[in-house]
């Protein structure tokens, strides 16, 4: 799923108190299940946001809303009202929601309240870790289900590169190096002879080095 | 309803045998009616006669007509005989004049009272060591000079000053305390005490911490010991937090205490550990005095005919720590030996325990359930909401002005009736709330007065004696959150406590009625392990009547005590353990697993369903409770050569070579034993507590069986708490020889040619010293069993050190935090034979208290679940303690409400906000907020709010 995280309240302030009518708007999936963006932290931000009004003596007024996702259409229905509503919406989606949002509404100024961050899992409780960067050509086969165009700092295909030191990335000590997790799965799995095989050289045009993508369904599309 | 209380009263005689004693019970006069006195304290506040505070140890005055204190039960005065001027001098009365209800008794004789039982349990507790008359102590010469218990009296925020630490002689600031331990314990010089307090380490570092905390900036809390014995769970870390927060702890025993300049303060003597005579003021010295038994009830054991030691503490067996001598009188409490709360309230469940199983045959005959009128449907009527602010006596209105507080609640929405009470829960207003709902037609109720976590319950009651649904009460603590914290500032305190009210109000108007959740208990209990605590539980509860399932890993029955030949008593325990075996094997009520194992649980408290393997086979199984008792083990040490050497042993190994090769023991020359190996390590941060008690006990039997054999023990504080110090002693005189080391300066061990050389250095020399051993002893560590497993099922928790943790360390020290389910033995923390036995009837105690139930009522407080929109993200299932969300067949979040306890956990992580705690609901919490902030909130930001 995709991460994201709150920017600082400071600088999501400034982008929206010279408004009259702000609206919050939490998107319920994705950075709601990370505690960041969802319905409930826009009730948050919102709340937040009427307090520091009350503080400075502004005169705006503060709503909240939300819906499930903010990059498909048919969830914005309920929400309508909110939105057109606001002179600026201040949007706790990643940055497809946001741009979602403004291709929708192009009258409306939508500004961004998290910083979109990363692909990830959630490991445990509170600890989402980046595994995948979407290159468009997945290479888990050949690593032992391990990634090594996101969890390697250099993406290199053939590692592990020479700042591989006892187990751990040159950059940081508690980084493991993704290939050294790649080198040790593949001996567990007693298939170390898949290591020899060299990587070809990536193609890095499915990935956004060749603009913008796609996926099309045209059977969906009717 | 079902314990009457009489207080002032002493037993006098006890006639009859097991099953059907008459015991007869002095009553000593009250001279107040209890059923009369609404404890107003008008009869204290008119008494002209004051007198010395016995619950302040002299150091406060009261009055002669008194309460002991603010919180006792039953909150009825008395008047002190030995104090009253009327009974003393024959005229006054000031009391029965000024009585409201004409509860003054000055005529009230002695009389007795017959009761009729079948189990007699004994608690008559302890008395404090008086250290009055010991010269070099000078208490009672030097004013500063002051007992543990007093000083207790000082730290209280109700005591005399207020829990300002301050000196006696002059009421200044006391910033240097200095505590001397064992004063009355371990000594049969000045006191005939040879014994351990057992509890005097921990409340020293505890005074000295909460001083430090009064006090502030420049402190200084000094601790003058013996060996500290932090020997119980978490207390080791507690020490260290302690030095931590700058307490010192000096191993030394000051040998005078002189008067400072002009009587204040004290100056104290002693030689610290290189010898030196060191002379250091202080402004208080803390006398920390140990337990004695009573002489009273020395005198009540006399009547009875129980035996006591020659400690002058009620003697009992090992297998049977609870029973007296005399068939059906159970013993407990510092009545057997000084302990602390968490050992305390174990042993006072044990003696429930066997009370359980003498009076089985009568279980429940003479109980009584109280009934009341149907509820009243209040769903579809408008609120009315009546507000009852309660004065507390002064409690409150001695601050609050509770006459302006019940006039602010007046205009408050849905509020049709407020009343002031002197005490609102007091029986007759009780009574009266309970009119006024059906005169009124009120179907809401405020409370403004103390403690929902006291008094909720009662109020509830009185609810539904008013035919309403207890869950439509509400309380605003205006007592404990209000008047005794904010004295200081009435006015201030009397705005707060409006707002209390005004919240409570504004909470109570969303409050549903809620039904119990009723739950079949299946009358069954599951023990898992099959040591000396699951056989003991298992018998406990199957001598109940009860049916147990027992199920023990390995291939036979008996744990950890088939390894141990004599507990420190020197009983012989595998005959014991024998015994234990064959009386589980034959039970008709029990049935035993070996070689199984549990390997699913589902339900919950009352009704649980698991899985269970037992050689090779596969079954299902029911039970309502659960007592783990999975036990723990003897490690095996990684140092000192163990493994490497065959000269090197643990305890168990030792005990095993004496058994079966007593010759090659005899043979050697010398003996060395080293404490603590793997124990109070960074690693294993805890005592293993039943160790030094192990060395000594074969440090003795070495002596004996070979009195010029050289034994040496090398300890870093001897743990021989309670009664075990007599084998301290008695190794000492036998001429076992003690060499203190410490954590940074290990013994060193070297295999020599003929014999291991053990070095150590010698605390008072400063010198190594080079000890030849034929053999070495280690105190290895005790481990709890690994239960991953168990706890993952169960989703129970362990401590750090992998103890299973227990719902209150004190309170509740056989409980877990998950309902139905109970410790007993090593798993919970190590201890010797006794303690396991105890801690095995306690945990049967309270596990039959719910299977003896047909059914249980569960709190509707609990946390709804709205699954449509409930996105699955799991937060709440990796959150909760007690596993009730839960992953459904399709795959989505659901939630088990009977596993739910309505802690809000869920409803705090949950981000779709499909979790809300009934009658805690978030349009509740904001309305709350609302009332609160109402004349605050009018700034611009505001008007969008939106709950």
């Amino acid at each position: 799923m995709i991460v994201g995280k709150q920017k600082p309240i400071e600088e999501t302030w400034a982008m929206v108190k010279d408004f009259s009518r702000v609206l919050v708007f939490g998107c319920n999936t994705c950075v709601a299940v990370c505690h960041e963006g969802g319905n409930k932290e826009a009730q948050i931000l919102a709340s937040l946001m009427r307090m520091k009004a009350t503080q400075e003596g502004l005169s705006l007024e503060i709503r909240d809303s939300g819906i499930e996702r903010q990059c498909e259409h048919e969830f914005f229905e309920s929400a309508e009202k909110d939105i057109e509503w606001a002179d600026a919406v201040l949007s706790l989606a990643c940055g497809v929601g946001v741009q979602f949002m403004v291709k929708r509404y192009p009258e409306i100024l939508v500004y961004p309240g998290l910083d979109t961050c990363f692909l990830g899992d959630v490991e445990k409780n509170g600890l989402f870790t980046e595994s995948c960067q979407a290159c468009g050509k997945c290479v888990l086969a050949e690593t032992a289900g391990i990634c090594p165009v996101s969890r390697c700092a250099k993406r290199v295909l053939n590692g592990p590169c020479g700042g591989s030191n006892k187990g751990a990335c040159e950059i940081n000590k508690d980084l493991p190096c993704a290939w050294q997790l790649i080198v040790d799965r593949l001996e567990a799995l007693g298939r170390l002879a898949d290591y020899e095989r060299l990587a070809p050289i990536k193609d890095w045009s499915t990935e956004r080095a060749g603009g913008p993508r796609k996926l099309i369904h045209e059977e969906f599309m009717k | 309803m079902n314990i009457e209380l009489l207080t002032l009263s002493e037993v006098d005689a006890v006639s009859g045998e097991k099953g059907d004693f008459t015991v007869r019970v002095r009553r000593h006069p009250r001279y107040i009616d209890p059923s009369k006195c609404i404890a107003c304290g008008a009869c204290a506040e008119k008494c002209p006669k004051k007198t010395d505070d016995p619950f302040n140890l002299g150091l406060g005055k009261r009055k002669a007509a008194y309460i002991k204190y603010g919180q006792t039960v039953p909150l009825k005065y008395a008047i002190d005989p030995d104090a009253c001027l009327y009974m003393l001098k024959g005229r006054c009365r000031a009391c029965e004049k000024f009585c409201p209800t004409g509860a003054i008794l000055l005529d009230d004789k002695e009389s007795f009272t017959d009761v009729h039982v079948g189990s007699v349990i004994l608690a008559p507790g302890f008395s404090p060591y008086d250290p009055t008359g010991v010269d070099h102590l000078g208490y009672g010469r030097w004013p500063d000079v002051v007992t543990s218990l007093q000083f207790e009296r000082l730290l209280s925020p109700s005591g005399p000053s207020l829990g300002h630490v301050s000196r006696i002689s002059d009421n200044r600031d006391a910033k240097k305390v200095a505590w001397l331990q064992c004063v009355g314990s371990r000594n049969i010089n000045r006191a005939d005490n040879a014994y351990c307090s057992s509890v005097c380490c921990m409340y020293a570092l505890k005074q000295a911490l909460v001083a430090a905390e009064h006090v502030g900036q420049g402190g200084e809390f000094t601790i003058f010991y013996m060996d500290m014995r932090c020997h119980g769970k978490e207390f080791d870390r507690y020490m260290d937090r302690a030095r931590e927060a700058g307490v010192r702890l000096v191993r030394a025993r000051p040998h005078t205490i002189d008067p400072g300049p002009n009587n204040t303060g004290v100056i104290m003597t002693y030689a610290g550990e290189d010898g030196k005579a060191v002379r250091e003021p202080f402004d208080l010295a803390v006398l920390s005095v140990g337990m004695e038994t009573d002489p009273a009830s020395r005198d009540l054991a006399g009547r009875l005919g129980i035996s006591l030691n020659a400690h002058r503490f009620a003697e009992t067996a090992s297998f049977s720590p609870v029973q007296s001598n005399v068939p059906g009188i159970l013993v407990t409490g510092a009545f057997l030996s000084p302990k602390d709360i968490p050992q305390a309230v174990t042993e006072a469940s044990a003696a429930a325990a066997e009370a359980a199983r003498d009076l089985s045959a009568a279980r429940g005959t003479l109980a009584r359930e109280k009934t009341y009128p149907p509820e009243t449907d209040v769903s579809a009527t408008d609120p009315r909401v009546g507000v009852f602010v309660c004065s507390c006596g002064i409690n409150i209105a001695g601050v609050v002005d509770v006459q302006d507080v019940a006039e602010f609640a007046r205009g408050l929405p849905g509020v049709v009736y407020v009343e002031n009470n002197l005490f609102t829960c007091s029986t007759d207003t009780q009574a009266l709330i309970a009119e006024k709902i059906a005169e009124l037609n009120l179907n809401r109720v405020v409370v403004a007065a103390c403690t929902p976590r006291t008094h909720e319950a009662v109020f509830a009651d009185t609810l539904r004696e008013g035919a309403l649904n207890p869950c439509l009460v509400e309380m605003a603590n205006i007592r404990n959150q209000c008047s005794w914290v904010h004295a200081a500032e009435p006015e201030k305190a009397t705005k707060k406590a409006k707002d209390q009210v005004g919240m409570a109000v504004a909470k109570v108007l969303g409050n549903e009625p809620l039904d119990k959740i009723r739950v079949e208990v299946v009358p069954r209990a599951l023990v898992v392990g099959g040591g000396l605590a699951g056989m003991t539980s298992a018998l406990a509860l199957a001598g109940q009547d009860h049916e147990v399932i027992l199920v023990e890993k390995a291939d036979r029955l008996g744990g950890n005590a088939l390894l141990l030949e004599r507990t420190w008593k020197d009983e012989p325990v595998a005959q014991a353990v024998a015994q234990l075996v064959s009386r589980v094997e034959s039970h008709p009520k029990i049935t035993v697993y070996k070689n199984a194992r549990i390997t699913s649980v589902d339900g919950s408290v009352g009704s649980f369903i698991s899985t269970l393997e037992a050689g090779g086979e596969t079954r299902e199984i029911t039970y309502g409770a659960a007592i783990l008792a999975v036990g723990g083990k003897e490690s095996r040490p990684d140092e000192y050569l163990y493994g490497e050497d065959p000269r090197v042993l643990t305890h168990l190994d030792f005990d095993q070579r004496l058994k079966e090769d007593p010759a090659s023991i005899r043979r050697a020359e010398s003996a060395v034993f080293i404490q603590c190996v793997g124990s109070r390590t960074p690693e294993r941060n805890y005592c293993s507590r039943v160790c030094c008690t192990h060395t000594l006990k074969s440090s003795i039997n070495l002596k004996q069986a070979k009195p010029d054999m050289n034994v040496f023990v090398l300890y870093r504080d001897i743990r021989t708490y309670g009664l075990r110090e007599t084998l301290y002693q008695k190794a000492r005189s036998l001429g076992v020889m003690f060499i203190r080391y410490d954590l940074e300066d290990k013994p060193r061990v070297e295999a020599g040619a003929d014999s291991l050389v053990v070095t150590v250095k010698d605390h008072v020399l400063g010198l190594p010293l080079e000890l030849a051993a034929d053999l070495l002893v280690l105190a290895a560590a005790i481990e709890p069993a690994d239960a991953h497993d168990l706890l993952h099922l169960y989703h129970a928790s362990a401590n750090e050190d992998g103890f299973f943790t227990e719902a209150h360390p004190k309170l509740r020290p056989v409980d877990m935090s998950a309902d139905g389910l109970y410790i007993a033995g090593l798993i919970h923390y190590p201890k010797p034979v006794e303690e396991t036995v105890t801690q095995a009837l306690a945990a049967a105690s309270r596990a039959g208290v719910l299977l003896s139930k047909s059914e249980l009522s569960l709190s509707a407080a609990t946390s709804r679940h709205n699954a449509d929109i409930c996105m699955s993200c799991l937060a709440c299932f990796r959150m909760c303690p007690y596993n009730s969300p839960y992953i459904n067949e399709e795959g989505r979040v659901a939630h088990n409400e009977l596993k739910c306890t309505g802690c809000g956990i869920c409803a705090g992580v949950c981000p779709a906000k499909a979790f809300s705690v009934r009658n805690i609901r978030d349009d509740q919490i904001v309305s709350m907020i609302d009332a609160l902030t109402a004349d605050l909130c009018q700034g611009p930001g505001f008007s969008g709010s939106q709950a």
